[in-house]
């Protein structure tokens, strides 16, 4: 794919998302949706980065919600409002991310996945353990300064606008680390870490550093959120969230960039749609059958799915 | 790259069209109506409350209807009630996006609802931020209506906190359950009891552990809490736990649990430890899947509760509660829960509230709800009446202890009132087998 | 304190009886992997179906419980020897990741296929011998802890004869230790990964049983937290090891009960993984595990 093209592609998808609030007006549900939905772009995307290096975490929901602890307790204590306190307390998050990948680094596949998951049922423990409960307000949790105070319409826009922002700067980090040398070496520990060492690539090295990366920005998710909404509790650290970005990511596409994206459009938009049926386990059967069929048919996510129809057809024509 | 930009663009477009469709509800020149949103959680772990919740509401509004609907004093007629589900799918961003939309796209007047209490207080702000009034009939923590970040004015906490339930469990503890045991063991008066403290490691049995302890330091009751020890939630094997509190030779045993533990712990507790104590248990319990699921193991525990399936309280609300739950069995069949009996007095109120007033405008509901004096209707209420504390917008609930008694024709145990004193059928009764911690 | 080892030996004998459910389990995951070199995290929906299987036949026939082991254990042999075939076959051999992605999507189905059928309500069976206690060294044991602790022996000196003895179980043997090896001799190795599966679902299943007979509660979500401690026994174990599988459960179990005697039962799950944890950095490939993999 040549990169013009690429950028087109850039520049009119950042069209689209700036145009869509004037479609849809300054209507709050809608926005508020929109605004939920950003936020998960955001965090799928941080886990999405992780997979490059070959590294699956099924525990994510530690840093999202490490992310909305920081900020919440940093903007109360040095009263910063909270789009500032978002980046600083997503460093908590990122310590996290530190620690743990520095243990998971020299881990296999599915150990990393098991640590990972006992990581975020571990800081969910120590949250709202007698320690730490006075910081954290153990389980009654506590109030975080509201993105934008008062809501309603124009406040959501502009919240919309801002968190878009983040968004699209969050990518262009991840793209501009991608194709840097710090790129190259991430794919080439995926697919042989053998030959990378031999090649002088230091593994640990670079996973680490993707650890970092992606709890830092998972954590800024975290942080968004737990501002909008205004307050924040222990749930935070749920299996639920931990597997979102899993589902949103691989139904997209994984290890690509769009991917996250539109796969947390996609199935948002299929999970809200299916609401209306009024199905209450149907819609986990189907996310659960949606999964399994894109992982066996379609392992490379949605985005692959107009290149697979193009295969099939001049298949057909032969 | 550029196939990825046409189908987000067509997802982004499909998303907002989609979105648009449910949009079109308030036709112009529709009659009006009193639209109550109702907050539950129909998908997700907690969708059995949910799907009570629902069904009391629509009982309650169907009733209200049928009885020619609500007066409105400023349209000079009568409206009916129209009932708007809202599923918070058991998480908060589900729940935001649920009241969001109760109350930007289908203009409720009021909400009723609301069950876990990290969901509720997640959309607070927005209820908040639309002033919309909030009759909260599931969540138990008193957070929702203490919380000093955001305006709860319009916040009515119309379910028992669990610093009610735990503290007047508590005081039954002191003033039924001590003298009786100081009596029949021969023990001075004065013995202080022996407390042991198993709770859920969540919002729920945290609050209970809280509530005793407030409680016991508030009215200087003479209670040792002797241990406490937690469990995670879903948990199934107790017995180390229950050795260990044996150990502590308790008194009363007071277990914060849903049904599925209580039931695990109770059974492990009197067969495999042989821990013979007076067992407390919380008010969900009060179902009967727990009167078959503990057996003959259950006799002689307490449960503290305001709505059975078993015991109706007599007395002035006997006959409501019986023609409630039998309305409710027509209607849906099976039998109502504790948080429908509360969203069903939840959608009185609210009528009532509209009624006072004279409007639907917010403001004033939300003022009527306050001043709020109904005669209670299926839960007994303190001084027989549903009313809110002027601080805390929170209504006092009249909650009761019912003993397990073995009851031969149904093969099972049956609750029976020992508490309080206005409410009670038979006295509180120390089984044999009971042996008593130390002196 | 009355009688400190009195309270070490109740609490052993608990641990061994909710230690057969997850040996049975280990060994199961353990069995999968040697043969496959897969791992299934959807392993605990196997425990709860057996569950759901025998709770259904229960129902039905009212049969004693114990017996009921033969319907859950095949059926659940069948089950497992589908979902291999649907699911596991086609992404052999696509990367790791997959396996656990596709196991996530198997547990939403699975989970939310049983409360369809079978709602989600708790629900709990009582053994006919529930009331029945025997003493064992001092310490009253329910009947049925005794019999679930024989059955538990009994299936696992079944499955070490059938690998050891018979023609299948070498093969199967032969598979985890060389798997182009044992292509090479003619065994038909895909049989051999259809044939390990459904064991290892059908060992789960019979946890599954197991379980219900004990009288505890079980709902559809019941597997995930028995399978979790599963995978934290076999990790630390070591992958493929059974007598690492034994070892490692008697440590979690002695661990998470001293945690809860100790710093409180809130860190149950938590010391489990940190446990974990601390194994993985000492050894990365756990205690009995191959240092190649």
């Amino acid at each position: 794919m040549s990169p013009k093209v690429r950028d087109y592609g850039l520049v009119l998808m950042l069209i689209v998302a700036g145009l869509v609030p004037l479609i849809v007006g300054l209507n709050p549900y809608l926005l508020t949706v929109l605004i939920l939905m950003l936020i998960f772009i955001i965090y799928s995307s941080a886990w999405n980065f992780l997979t490059y290096t070959g590294q699956g975490s099924l525990g994510h929901a530690a840093f999202f919600g490490l992310g909305g602890y920081g900020s919440a307790l940093i903007a109360s204590w040095l009263s910063l409002p909270p789009f500032a306190a978002v980046f600083i307390g997503a460093g908590a998050a990122a310590l996290a991310g530190l620690f743990i990948g520095a243990i998971c680094v020299r881990l296999k596949e599915w150990f990393l996945a098991m640590v990972t998951f006992g990581f975020a049922i571990i800081i969910q423990t120590l949250v709202v353990s007698r320690q730490f409960s006075g910081i954290t307000g153990g389980w009654d949790g506590i109030a975080a300064a509201r993105l934008m105070p008062g809501g309603g319409g124009t406040n959501l826009l502009i919240e919309y606008y801002a968190i878009l922002v983040i968004g699209v700067m969050v990518i262009v980090i991840f793209w501009l680390i991608l194709r840097s040398k710090t790129g190259l070496a991430f794919a080439a520990i995926r697919e042989n870490e053998l030959e990378a060492r031999a090649a002088g690539i230091n593994p640990v090295k670079y996973r680490l550093f993707a650890f970092l990366v992606s709890a830092y920005f998972s954590g800024v998710a975290g942080a968004l959120e737990v501002h909008h909404l205004g307050y924040i509790t222990p749930e935070i650290f749920g299996v639920d969230i931990s597997f979102w970005p899993i589902i949103y990511s691989i139904s997209g596409g994984l290890m690509t960039l769009a991917g996250p994206v539109v796969g947390t459009i996609a199935i948002t938009i299929v999970w809200d749609g299916l609401q209306t049926f009024g199905l209450t386990y149907g819609r986990f059967i189907i996310i659960g059958l949606l999964l399994i069929l894109i992982i066996i048919f379609l392992p490379k996510g949605l985005i692959s799915l107009p290149d697979r129809i193009r295969e099939y057809r001049d298949k057909r024509k032969k | 790259m550029k196939r990825v930009f046409v189908i987000l663009a067509v997802l982004f477009i499909g998303l907002v069209l989609f979105a648009g469709c449910t949009e079109n509800q308030a036709a112009v020149g529709s009659p009006q109506k009193l639209k109550i949103g109702v907050v539950a959680s129909m998908t997700g772990p907690a969708s059995t409350t949910g799907k009570d919740v629902w069904q009391s509401a629509v009982l309650a509004a169907d009733e209200i209807n049928a009885a020619g609907g609500v007066y409105v004093k400023e349209l000079g007629k009568n409206v009916t009630i129209e009932l708007v589900q809202g599923d918070d799918e058991s998480t908060r961003e589900g729940g935001q996006k649920a009241v969001s939309k109760l109350i930007t796209q289908d203009n409720v007047d009021l909400l009723v609802g609301g069950f876990s209490s990290a969901v509720v207080s997640a959309h607070e702000s927005t209820v908040a931020d639309y002033s919309v009034p909030y009759i909260v009939s599931g969540a138990s923590s008193p957070i929702i209506t203490h919380r000093t970040d955001v305006k709860t004015d319009t916040v009515f906490h119309h379910a028992p906190t669990t610093d009610d339930s735990g503290g007047q469990t508590t005081l039954f503890i002191d003033d039924t359950i001590r003298p009786a045991i100081n009596a029949k063991f021969g023990f001075p008066s004065d013995r202080p009891l022996r407390l042991s403290v198993i709770y859920q490691d969540s919002p729920y049995g945290k609050g209970q552990l809280d509530a005793i302890k407030k409680t016991i330091a508030a009215s200087n009751l003479s209670i040792n809490v002797i241990s406490e020890d937690a469990f995670k939630m879903g948990e199934s094997d107790f017995r180390t736990v229950l050795t260990s509190v044996k150990n502590a030779d308790p008194d009363v045993v007071y277990v914060a649990a849903f049904l599925n533990e209580q039931t695990a712990l109770v059974t492990q507790a009197r067969r495999d430890v042989g821990l013979d104590k007076i067992f407390i248990a919380v008010e969900c319990n009060d179902d009967p899947d727990y009167y078959s699921g503990i057996g003959r193991y259950g006799e002689y525990s307490i449960i503290q509760s305001r709505f059975s399936p078993y015991a109706v309280p007599s007395g002035p609300i006997e006959q409501s509660v019986n023609k409630f739950m039998s309305d409710f069995d027509k209607k849906w069949g099976g039998f109502p829960g504790m948080m429908g009996a509360a969203t069903y007095e939840a959608v009185y109120i609210g009528a009532n509230a509209v009624e006072d007033a004279g409007s639907l405008n917010k403001t004033r509901v939300n003022e009527a709800i306050g001043g709020t004096t109904m005669p209670q209707m299926v839960e007994a209420m303190k001084n027989e009446t549903i009313s809110f504390t002027p601080d805390f917008r929170e209504s006092k609930f009249d909650l009761y202890m019912e003993q397990l008694i073995w009851n031969e024709t149904a093969k099972e145990t049956r609750p029976v009132i020992v508490w309080p004193a206005k409410l009670k059928e038979t006295d509180f009764v120390i089984p044999d087998w009971f042996k008593p911690g130390q002196e | 304190m009355t009688g400190g080892l009195d309270i070490v030996l109740q609490v052993g004998i608990w641990g061994l009886y909710a230690g057969c459910i997850y040996i049975l389990l280990a060994i199961g995951l353990n069995l999968i992997f040697g043969v496959m070199k897969v791992v299934n995290f959807a392993h605990g929906e196997f425990l709860m179906l057996g569950a759901y299987v025998t709770f259904t036949f229960y129902a039905i026939s009212g049969f004693n419980p114990y017996v009921l082991l033969v319907a859950s254990v095949p059926i659940l042999i069948l089950i497992g020897v589908t979902i291999e075939r649907l699911c596991f076959r086609p992404i052999l051999g696509t990367g790791k990741l997959n396996e656990i992605f596709i196991s996530i999507g198997l547990i939403y189905l699975i989970q939310n296929a049983a409360a369809v059928i079978w709602t989600d309500e708790y629900r709990i069976i009582h053994s006919p011998f529930e009331s029945i206690t025997i003493s064992v060294f001092g310490v009253n044991l329910p009947l049925d802890y005794l019999i679930i602790i024989i059955t538990t022996i009994l299936i696992l000196i079944g499955l070490y004869l059938f690998l050891r003895k018979t023609r299948l179980g070498k093969a199967m043997r032969a598979t985890s230790q060389n798997r182009k090896g044992a292509m090479l001799m003619g065994i038909n190795v895909e049989k051999m990964d259809m044939i390990s599966f459904g064991i290892g679902a059908g060992l789960a299943g019979a946890a599954g049983t197991l379980w219900v007979v004990s009288g505890q509660v079980f709902t559809p979500y019941m597997g995930s937290i028995p399978a979790v401690k599963a995978f934290a026994i076999i990790i630390i174990g070591g992958l493929g090891s059974i007598p690492g599988a034994i070892v490692g459960g008697i440590i979690l179990g002695l661990a998470e009960n001293f945690a809860i005697f100790t710093i409180g039962g809130a860190w149950k799950d938590a010391i489990s993984f940190l446990i974990l944890i601390v194994v993985l950095i000492f050894k990365p490939t756990g205690l009995f595990g191959e240092s190649a993999e």
